[in-house]
């Protein structure tokens, strides 16, 4: 598999604070990549390293092979960037901020301009300075997905829109993903990340602490189990791997980690199973265990 | 008007918190430099001295400037005084309530603070009511402060300021401020956007200083002068009649045009100005399909405006060329700065009636091969290109503010490479140098031309090369700013100290104060001083090569340099999905 993205035990200091402690992460070329962490984790930092905006402090840190610093101006016309926090020209209409950046990046699709534009339902001929904020990100989101870049690199992209629009944006990293190009995300929405996602980083204090596909993370981790039984069940609380557990009148209800999942089954078919449910944990779940826990 | 103003006086106190430093600083700046020459120049301004000076203060040129010549009328070191400072220190003391009212108003509203505090429980009006009164009162203390200060300024130095006209000179300078609070206030109704409203304020503030010049110059047209608070505060003639009726019309209007201005506010919503914002274009044009045309485009309208205000800054000047063979040959102060370069020595003029001092002048320099007009346009030359300077400097730092405002790195992401991102500030800088030296130039001449009694005493060749002769040193200071922006971000105001020093040096310099070699530590120092001195080639061309090294310098600094990196904020806190803790 060709790499989009190739970072080497990258550090990142700003002055004596250190905001990213040995990143290492490698991203296949069309894969749509979430990164994920709590605020002040080093996501942006991050970004904008990718960018070459911000010098790594050392490591190796490479877009499509090149050098993320040196060939900037190279990488640069394969990516797309959106901010979190899009600040435009206040005297500026936003078709013209688009315009700008599709001609900069130097492409000339007419017709998605105005099709994106239509979508996103955004008025070209206002000045950056009256947009709100989700319309200004708007703006952000039509000049990048305008622009037919092979990586999209997207930073809290939708910290402003409407459910709508989410959907409609949902729906462009779709139609890119489908088009083989490759999409690095960070957000904090993480039933978008659920829905969009091939595989998931997680940062905290500046350390990638996970990364894998979703499935990889639910591995790690524990199910919820809610369990009837003809008997009531005992010696459950003497087992390794479980915790939590909450009984009431009708049934027992539990965490249990996955590798100790096969034990807890066979130990309760001993008493008679009525009902057995197991529930995998939600994304934003995995993300309280990984963002709460001490490091 | 029921809960109009409620809690008025919470957020005024608020807001005299937040000032603390800044309105603190100006207060004690102006004090400093305004009192402080104080004991100094009336040393220096001995009988003998006011009395050539007089010649000074009423040429025409002089006149336009710092307005009427009262010190003829008076006599006294405290009218002189006046005569020098006061149009200034007025002028200073509105730029002080210009950026003062912005900044607590519009600028907060824009930035989406004052929206926070609306939600508080506070009245309508009770924003713009802080505002006003927070400016009253440091107003306030500015006038009592300054009028103590200067009346024991001039205890030390001995002079003749009395303590009631010493408190009028502080008074008229808080009215002054006062009423261009108001108009502040008043402008931050008309436009949503903060920047057009500092626009507005400083063309309007730029406007009235020029109105009063016509009006000061000619008696018939004095009303010019008196419908300017510019004006109109000359007229208290501090330190000789000491007339208060200026200060009382000042307030009235202060008053005035602020009910306006609370009107206006009450009637429109929040975040709005009341010219409303048209629709713009929905598609970019040809300039915005670079980097550095986008760069032009955010900049053209300033260029264009400093183009025009040079060339009638320019214009000014030729306007009064006319008169200068009288006040040359008049007044001793200026023979030494105009006729002594030229290697003519000044004592035969001494005591001889004007129009022999004419005579004999015209001759001498004849003899030399110039005209006393070449030698004051030559003069004059470094004093324009400085005040050009000011804005070249900005056009260049504009990529400063860019990056602080976190614009930069969508540019930069959009496959621009850094040095063709910053080379379109600098070719800006550097082609709007020459625009600004030429219109300056052109100015002087047009109106020179057309009020010379003798137009053949000055050429436009010759007049295009007195300003053009700058612009490599104009390089030099934008390579400076250059580097400084690539190498040292946070230090970029060291180009401004190292301005005001070179501006300080070349007023200073030519009186023969301080020791030669000073001169050459300015980039002004090592310009041709025409007509004396040829154009030296060399010289010019090692500037401009220095300017270039310069900007190279900075631009590979720039291409080394995080971006972004000077102004970063800490942790941004921002909403989350997340709100509960994990349970396990
Ligand atoms: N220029 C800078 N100077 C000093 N510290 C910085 C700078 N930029 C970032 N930091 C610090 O680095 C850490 C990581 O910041 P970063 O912006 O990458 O966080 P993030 O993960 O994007 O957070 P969020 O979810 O809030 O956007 C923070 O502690 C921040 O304060
Ligand atoms: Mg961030």
């Amino acid at each position: 598999m060709k790499l989009s993205v190739e970072i080497k035990d990258l550090n990142k200091y700003f002055g004596k604070f250190q905001a990213l402690k040995g990143i290492n992460l490698e991203i296949g070329e069309g894969e749509v990549f979430a990164y994920i962490g709590p605020n002040g984790a080093g996501k942006s930092t991050t970004i904008r390293v990718l960018l070459g905006i911000l010098q790594a402090s050392s490591g190796q840190v490479k877009v499509f092979g090149q050098d993320a610093w040196k060939d900037a101006v190279e990488v640069h016309k394969r990516i797309a960037y959106v901010p979190g926090d899009v600040n435009l020209w206040p005297n500026l209409t936003g078709g013209e901020v688009i315009d700008l950046f599709v001609k900069l990046r130097g492409s000339h699709d007419k017709a998605l301009r105005e099709r994106l534009i239509r979508d996103f339902n955004l008025d070209p001929t206002k000045k950056c300075r009256t947009y709100s904020k989700g319309n200004r990100q708007k703006v952000a989101l039509v000049a990048a997905f305008a622009s037919n870049a092979d990586l999209y690199i997207l930073d809290e992209p939708t910290s402003g829109l409407d459910p709508l629009m989410e959907q409609v944006f949902q729906e462009c990293v779709l139609e890119q993903k489908n088009k083989g190009k490759g999409v690095f995300l960070s957000s904090h929405i993480m039933s978008e990340v659920e829905r969009l996602c091939d595989r998931v980083g997680i940062i905290r204090e500046g350390q990638l602490v996970e990364v894998g596909t979703l499935d990889d993370l639910r591995h790690l981790t524990s199910y919820t189990m809610t369990v009837a039984t003809e008997r009531t069940i005992e010696g459950l609380e003497q087992m390794d791997g479980v915790y939590d557990i909450y009984r009431s009148d009708a049934d027992i209800k539990f965490q249990v980690n996955t590798d100790h999942m096969g034990a807890v089954i066979s130990h309760l078919t001993s008493f008679g199973i009525k009902k057995l449910e197991s529930a995998p944990p939600s994304l934003e779940e995995l993300f309280m265990r990984h963002y709460g826990a001490p490091s | 008007m029921n809960g109009y103003f409620e809690n008025t006086m919470q957020l005024t106190r608020f807001m005299l918190r937040r000032e603390r430093v800044t309105s603190t600083a100006w207060i004690v700046m102006l004090i400093l430099v305004v009192v402080g020459l104080v004991p100094g120049m009336y040393a220096a301004l001995d009988a003998t001295a006011r009395n050539e000076m007089l010649g000074v203060l009423a040429n025409p040129a002089m006149v336009a400037m710092a307005g009427p010549a009262y010190a003829e009328i008076h006599g006294t070191f405290g009218a002189f005084y006046t005569n020098l400072m006061f149009i200034f220190t007025a002028f200073t003391v509105a730029i002080m309530n210009i950026f003062l009212v912005v900044r607590h108003t519009r600028a907060d509203e824009e930035r989406g603070r004052y929206e926070v505090l609306r939600s508080l429980p506070m009245g309508r009006l009770a924003g713009i009511n802080a505002a006003m009164i927070t400016a009253v009162i440091i107003n306030a203390a500015l006038a009592v402060l300054m009028g103590i200060f200067m009346y024991l300024g001039g205890l030390i130095g001995y002079t003749d300021m009395s303590f009631s006209a010493s408190m009028l000179w502080g008074v008229a300078l808080g009215a002054t401020g006062l009423f261009f609070a108001a108009l502040t206030a008043l402008f931050c109704q008309l436009s949503a956007i903060t920047r057009s409203v500092m626009a507005y304020s400083f063309v309007a503030l730029i406007f009235l200083y020029l109105l009063r010049a016509p009006g000061d110059m000619n008696p018939d047209m004095e009303w010019l002068a008196l419908i300017s608070p510019l004006g109109l505060v000359m007229r208290t003639q501090v330190f000789g009649y000491d007339y208060w009726w200026p200060v009382w019309v000042l307030l009235i209007g202060a008053a005035a045009i602020t009910a306006l201005a609370y009107r206006l506010n009450a009637t429109r919503d929040i975040d709005q100005g009341l010219i409303p914002a048209r629709p713009g274009k929905a598609y970019g044009g040809w300039l915005l399909s670079s980097a550095p045309g986008l760069t032009f485009r955010l900049q053209r309208f300033m260029v264009i405006l400093v183009v025009v205000g040079m060339f009638l800054l320019g214009a000014s000047y030729g306007s009064v060329l006319g008169e200068v063979e009288s006040f040359v040959a008049s007044n001793e102060m200026y023979q030494t700065l105009i006729l002594s370069p030229a290697g003519i020595d000044i004592s035969v003029l001494y005591g001889i009636p004007v129009e022999d001092a004419i005579t004999i002048m015209n001759q001498l320099l004849g003899a030399a091969g110039f005209t006393v007009v070449e030698m004051f346009a030559g003069f004059i030359g470094g004093m324009m290109a400085l005040m050009g300077l000011a804005a070249l400097i900005v056009f260049t730092l504009k990529a400063k503010s860019e990056e602080k405002d976190i614009r930069t790195e969508l540019v930069l992401a959009a496959s621009v490479s850094r040095t063709k991102y910053l080379l379109g500030f600098v070719a800006i800088a550097f082609v709007a140098a020459v625009l600004l030296q030429a219109a300056m130039g052109l100015g002087l001449y047009v109106m020179a031309v057309n009020t010379l009694a003798n137009p053949a005493d000055i050429s436009l060749g010759f007049v295009m090369q007195t300003s053009l002769v700058y612009v490599p040193a104009l390089w030099v200071m934008i390579g400076v700013a250059v580097l400084l922006l690539g190498a040292w971000p946070k230090g970029t105001g060291i180009v401004w100290g190292y301005f005001a020093y070179a501006f300080f040096m070349d007023l200073i310099g030519s009186f023969g104060i301080f020791p030669e070699w000073l001169g050459y530590t300015t980039p002004f120092g090592y310009v041709p001083q025409l007509p004396m001195e040829d154009i030296n080639f060399v010289t010019m061309g090692l500037m401009t090569a220095v300017a270039v090294g310069l900007t190279v310098l900075g631009i590979f600094f720039y291409n080394r340099r995080d971006i972004n990196a000077v102004t970063h904020s800490g942790v941004s806190i921002k909403p989350t999905k997340i709100l509960t803790r994990p349970r396990i």
